[in-house]
């Protein structure tokens, strides 16, 4: 027991250190995770300028910027850059036989070198995204939510954080299958990018028809991309109260459950395969 | 004039030192400890046209980073130098035309290509005729075997095979002066044979100057009787192969083969007892009393069979490596150029 | 003194990348693929802000961009960004490799110009994809403004021919920025961060500029209009054609102008960083 706490704390330590390592690279990269947000809010200042409305599918002006500056931080935790590239990677170079011969589990290591990155992250972050949230205080209409729907959205943050993980690390368990998945990374991290909400809240998909009764809105409901980014922030703007809420949580909680299971299974099934292949 | 004319040739480098921690990462972070390693200290060479010079040395002498400054490839901290006429790291075009440089494991053919397309692109920015292009090509083939090896992508071929490759790459525009850096490392025997048969053809043909470096022997021994030692970024010695055993060797090895089996038990008063296999000994005796001790023992023992040689040439060379290095770490205990910097 | 002919090698880098290409079909047309979901996507974005707003216009003395307008600048950017994508992003990035690994040395042994090989030697030919895509919304978007009912587009044939001009003014504009931040890594070691700076600036460029004149974003277009120019890339050819504002006002025709110095000035400054960089070229140890 011990010595298990005593080597994830080295794990942890080790990855704090090689962050450090590269540090021109790190200060620079945390400043400008800020600056797509400049466009967008721009852009949808000209848009709401263009016409008479002051509300878009239920959002004003300011809430739109609000929005952009809680899916930051929703994709500060559920963001997993290099994971599911990263398993690939080491199932096609062979480092992969590190994990099946040594009593070392690939997820939980994995995991907790994830967490490490962000704690780093948030140490070093917090500055600037401070910094940010008090210059555009004034964004938030509603101020600050009370403590319910604060606790509701630390819990989605949190849910966001591990769904992130385990969908990701699930999507890396192909590389025990397919060698080449570059492309259809991309292809996944392009749905993530607009299903999420990354790319605008997904309340205006509620306007877009799909057939019959169904908006598009409904679709996008179903897959559990949205908690990565879209809810978290729907919940601190109150877009999501009450029952809705609290099933919109339980509803997280079960996908987290499902790609738990799921990414574990499909750890098994590949080590099999992989091991069927010998040498 | 000679055509490779070299004073005082100096390269420092600046390297940040990284201590091990946590604590040592984050201070990382505002301080960091740099200090200059002297990568060639004050070379000074001359070599005349159509030389064929080795570079000996161990690793981090320095062999790889003059030529690099020969080529153009990095600037020099100090001093100068000057081949054909032209200073390296000008990099001039009429100056990068008439030279070429080929390093051992590194390859700039592209990789998923056949070599012959990376031969082309070479003959367009040689600017190559292409009639003198063909014929060059064609004789590099044949010399170098690599009939049917054109077509096939780069990284299907073999070491050895790639090797050759780069090899024809870099003569095809028929460069006057040849900068090798290792180019046999990493080969199998024969590969290493075949290259070291066509460079010393190609050199005798041709008349080219011929600059390498090496860890090999072989190589050395086979293709260049002028040799440069060079350790710790200096130059400790420049001449014949032959001049090195004199200069470095102060031994000569002995070996004496005795009658019956009456081998003397004090033969340590005459020299260092390398090995005794009866009825054969080896010793190792100082030159300057070599005749003496020899003259002494035939008299007091009955020696069926002598030899005199002269130690191996490894022996003596990794000697004068072993020198240099207590000298440099002299240097070092007097006190590093170090020097923080944030 | 003879030097090579830079066309002929030009042409050669071209054919062996396509070889290249060809020799990998599949991961070809996959590349294919991928640049043109996320094409598609963006414009999937734009049409549902078009469900909700007729036109994009916070400032009627610049014009207005209304759908079709702005379906024009947007194969502007397509046109511009496919092109550096194909012709200069591959190189730039294998210039921080070649730094990286001391390969860098092969290239300045060449008697040809460095920056000219570094930059040319290598095309993505499955990044014109977007250029093609580009060409069918641009003749689409035009199509439908000439036959429209209100304000059909009035067609200048200046327009027309300068247009192509000022995609590779653009194009040029974007290399500069570029090659200079990769030249940077000489310096900085691995620079990974510098490719993300790289993407958030030109993010600036995919919009009307108008969009910046409110408050404290009129600094931000003076900023990237003025010291570094990512603002005139895809706004001036843009301007050209969509004509958002009918007629046209003697300013645009100053920042036309101007698109052209910059282009200049831009070229020549990244070449001199390019120049100075490989002077603190350090190589890598064997």
């Amino acid at each position: 027991m011990y010595d298990r706490v005593v080597s994830n704390w080295t794990i942890f330590r080790i990855a704090l250190e090689e962050r450090l390592v590269y540090r021109a690279d790190f200060a620079m990269g945390t400043l400008m995770r800020f600056l797509p947000i400049i466009t967008q809010i721009f852009l949808w200042q000209a848009i709401f300028l263009s016409q008479a409305r002051d509300q878009l599918a239920g959002y004003r002006y300011k809430d739109f910027v609000a929005y952009y500056l809680l899916t930051m931080i929703a994709r500060a935790f559920s963001s997993m850059p290099g994971l599911a590239s990263g398993i690939v990677e080491q199932v096609r170079n062979g480092e992969i036989k590190k994990f099946l011969i040594q009593p070392i589990d690939l997820l939980s290591f994995l995991l907790l070198g994830r967490i490490a990155h962000k704690c780093t992250y948030y140490a070093i972050a917090i500055l600037p995204f401070g910094l940010v949230f008090f210059l555009c205080r004034d964004y938030f209409m509603d101020g600050f939510p009370d403590g319910l729907t604060f606790c509701a959205f630390l819990c989605s943050l949190i849910m966001g954080f591990m769904i992130g993980f385990f969908l990701e690390a699930a999507i890396g368990m192909i590389g025990f299958w397919l060698l080449e998945v570059s492309s259809l990374l991309f292809i996944y991290m392009l749905f993530n990018f607009f299903l999420s909400g990354h790319m605008f809240p997904l309340d205006m998909l509620k306007d877009v028809q799909l057939w019959g009764d169904w908006s598009c809105f409904d679709l996008v409901k179903l897959l559990p991309l949205q908690y990565l980014a879209y809810f978290p922030a729907a919940v601190f703007l109150k877009k999501v109260e009450g029952l809705e809420l609290i099933t919109g949580l339980c509803i997280e909680a079960g996908w987290l459950v499902f790609f738990i299971i799921f990414a574990r299974c499909t750890f098994r099934m590949g080590v099999r395969r992989y091991s069927g292949f010998g040498g | 004039m000679s055509i490779i004319e070299i004073e005082n040739l100096t390269k420092a480098y600046r390297v940040y030192r990284k201590k091990e921690g946590l604590a040592a990462s984050v201070r990382g972070l505002f301080r960091r400890n740099y200090h200059d390693v002297m990568a060639v200290q004050g070379i000074d060479l001359n070599v005349e046209q159509g030389e064929f010079v080795a570079f000996l040395g161990p690793n981090g002498a320095g062999k790889t980073t003059t030529l690099k400054l020969l080529s153009g490839v990095i600037n020099p901290t100090a001093g100068t130098a000057r081949v054909m006429g032209h200073v390296p790291w000008k990099r001039e075009n009429a100056y990068r035309r008439r030279f070429a440089l080929v390093m051992g494991q590194k390859n700039q053919l592209w990789w998923d290509l056949p070599a012959l397309e990376s031969f082309r692109l070479h003959e367009q920015i040689y600017r190559i005729p292409p009639d003198q292009f063909r014929k060059g090509l064609d004789e590099l083939v044949d010399l170098l075997e690599l009939d049917g090896l054109l077509e096939q992508p780069v990284r299907e071929l073999s070491l050895g095979e790639r090797m050759k490759m780069e090899l024809t790459a870099a003569l095809l525009h028929s460069p006057e002066v040849l900068f090798l850096d290792e180019p046999t490392i990493g080969l199998d025997v024969i590969a290493q044979h075949n290259i070291q048969q066509f460079l010393k053809f190609y050199q005798e043909q041709r008349k080219i100057t011929i600059l390498l470096t090496s860890h090999y022997m072989k190589d050395v021994a086979a293709l260049c009787r002028r040799l440069v030692i060079i350790a710790h970024g200096k130059i400790m010695y420049d001449g014949s192969l032959a001049g090195i055993i004199d200069r470095f060797s102060g031994h000569k090895v002995v070996t004496l083969q005795f009658a019956e089996d009456r081998m003397p038990d004090n033969l340590d008063t005459y020299g260092t007892v390398l090995e005794t296999v009866a009825p054969k000994a080896q010793l190792r005796i100082p030159r300057n009393v070599v005749a003496q001790q020899l003259a002494t023992m035939l008299a007091k023992y009955p020696v069926e069979d002598v030899s005199v040689e002269d130690p191996p040439l490894e022996e003596v060379i990794a000697e004068v490596f072993s020198q240099a290095n207590r000298a440099a770490g002299a240097e070092m205990a007097e006190g590093p150029s170090c020097t923080t910097a944030s | 003194m003879q030097h090579p002919s830079y066309w002929n090698v030009l042409l050669t880098f071209m054919r062996n990348s396509l070889i290249r290409d060809m020799t990998f079909r599949s991961n070809f047309l996959i590349l294919c693929v991928s640049s043109m979901s996320w094409t598609v996507m963006n414009f999937g974005f734009y049409l549902l802000i078009f469900q909700f707003t007729a036109k994009i216009a916070p400032n009627p003395a610049w014009g207005s961009w209304g759908k079709y307008e702005f379906f024009v600048f947007l194969s502007t950017t397509w046109f511009i960004n496919s092109l550096v994508q194909a012709f200069f992003m591959p190189n730039c990035q294998e210039f921080s490799e070649l730094i990286r690994t001391g390969n860098l040395d092969f290239a300045l042994l060449k008697p040809i110009d460095t920056q000219f090989l570094i930059s040319l030697q290598k095309v993505e030919w499955s990044a014109l994809t977007n250029f093609f895509l580009g060409f069918g919304l641009l003749a689409f978007s035009l199509w439908k403004m000439t036959y429209r009912v209100e304000n059909p587009l009035q067609w200048q044939p200046i327009a027309v021919v300068l247009y192509p001009l000022f995609v590779v003014c653009g194009v040029g504009i974007l290399y500069s920025l570029m090659i200079s931040l990769a030249a940077t890594s000489i310096w900085f070691g691995r620079n990974q961060s510098l490719y993300n700076f790289w993407f958030y600036i030109t993010n600036f460029s995919r919009y009307p500029m108008e969009i910046y004149d409110v408050g404290w974003g009129i600094a931000l277009r003076k900023l990237f209009t003025f010291i570094i120019p990512v603002l005139v890339v895809v706004n001036v050819p843009a301007r050209l054609l969509a004509a958002p504002l009918q007629p046209r006002a003697n300013w645009e025709w100053a920042y036309i102008g101007f698109t052209l110095l910059a282009t200049i000035a831009c070229l020549w400054v990244s070449r001199w960083i390019f120049t100075h960089s490989l002077l603190r070229y350090r190589s890598a140890s064997s």
